[in-house]
């Protein structure tokens, strides 16, 4: 969208545009989504399961963390908001590690190479483990055509936040505890 | 040292303003402005070709500073006749990205905003050809990035 400078800009303006647009017909959810490429698709839905490999080639699947609040964070190495923003992740996940929450990064570059994501991933500075992506999850988890995207998933496996684009560091603490307080004890 | 040289004559390549692809842009996030250029025939040549960048994005320029960014890179064909011999890049302006209270703490990059050109040395046989190829760029705003695109560039030239 023209004339705005962030993405956080073009939600809002998207969000003001849709207040101002007047309503002929029956709300349908699944047709403002394909309007709206930031609407948050999986809000609400249980996380689709899915079982993948991490740098070193070990099975990791989201039934592993049954019980656990889980983030799920989609990034590439070519994505700079998706750096600034992963550190944060790092000492989040730490701080929060005694209520459980497990950090996941998948990982988004095309073609590159295993070596080269782990160094990358080991210059930003984070240790939680990186994911390689399989053929289906992107479809499964309906990414956008955006970098980062994030899942905030409860301990009951619920999907309770999606963002997309980087977000502030107080903003990523606050969907962590949202994953936490949620999805009973 | 040559390739200098012939910028001078870049004045004489005369640009010419056809068509307007900038609905184009909002998917793109980069458009190609010049798509049509005038040159002397059977002469080397060097031809400006100008890119717009969608407003509030940016693109990595040729060169970087992070080797995991992906560099801008025009691939010419010498197709109909008109011969490619180099490529020229602006340089790129510093961005340093912000992300809420972090404003300004982020990395410092490399990038074209706006407009930006590249110079191209050719030859071109007199009459009509045309220049094609392919601009690969990868675009980012403050808050999010795009996959890698690629942009067909197609400039219609005229060689009297």
């Amino acid at each position: 969208m023209a004339g705005t400078h962030n993405l956080r800009e073009r939600q809002m303006a998207i969000q003001k545009s849709q207040q101002n647009q007047v309503n002929l017909s029956p709300a349908d959810s699944s047709a403002n989504s394909a309007a709206d490429p930031m609407a948050p698709t999986m809000l609400g839905k249980v996380a689709p399961a899915f079982t993948l490999v991490d740098l070193k080639g070990k099975k990791v699947s989201l039934a592993d963390f049954k019980g656990h609040p889980v983030v799920l964070n989609f990034w590439a190495t070519f994505c700079g908001p998706c750096k600034m923003e992963m550190p944060w992740f790092q000492d989040l996940v730490a701080k929060y590690q005694p209520q459980g929450v497990v950090m996941l990064g998948i990982d988004q570059d095309d073609g590159m190479a295993t070596p080269q994501i782990a160094a990358a991933s080991k210059e930003i500075g984070v240790r939680y483990p990186i994911l390689l992506p399989d053929n289906k999850i992107a479809k499964d988890y309906q990414l956008s055509d955006y970098l980062p995207e994030t899942y905030y998933i409860d301990k009951s496996g619920k999907v309770v936040d999606q963002t997309i684009g980087a977000h502030s560091k107080d903003e990523l603490e606050a969907d962590i505890q949202k994953a936490i307080g949620s999805g009973g004890q | 040292m040559l390739f200098v040289a012939l910028m001078c004559s870049a004045a004489r390549a005369q640009e010419i303003q056809l068509g307007d692809a900038r609905a184009a842009a909002s998917k793109a996030h980069v458009v190609l402005l010049s798509d049509a250029v005038e040159v002397e025939g059977g002469k080397p040549q060097v031809v400006e070709l100008r890119f717009r960048v969608e407003p509030g994005f940016h693109i990595n320029s040729h060169a970087p500073k992070d080797e995991l960014l992906i560099p801008t890179v025009l691939k010419l064909d010498s197709a109909s006749g008109v011969k490619v011999a180099g490529e020229e890049y602006q340089k790129g302006s510093a961005f340093r990205l912000s992300v809420g209270s972090a404003a300004g703490s982020g990395e410092t990059l490399d990038v074209y905003r706006d407009e930006f050109r590249v110079s191209v040395r050719v030859v071109a046989p007199k009459g009509a050809s045309t220049l094609t190829g392919l601009l690969r760029y990868q675009a980012c705003d403050n808050a999010a990035c795009f996959p890698p695109k690629t942009l067909p560039v197609s400039v219609a030239v005229t060689a009297e």
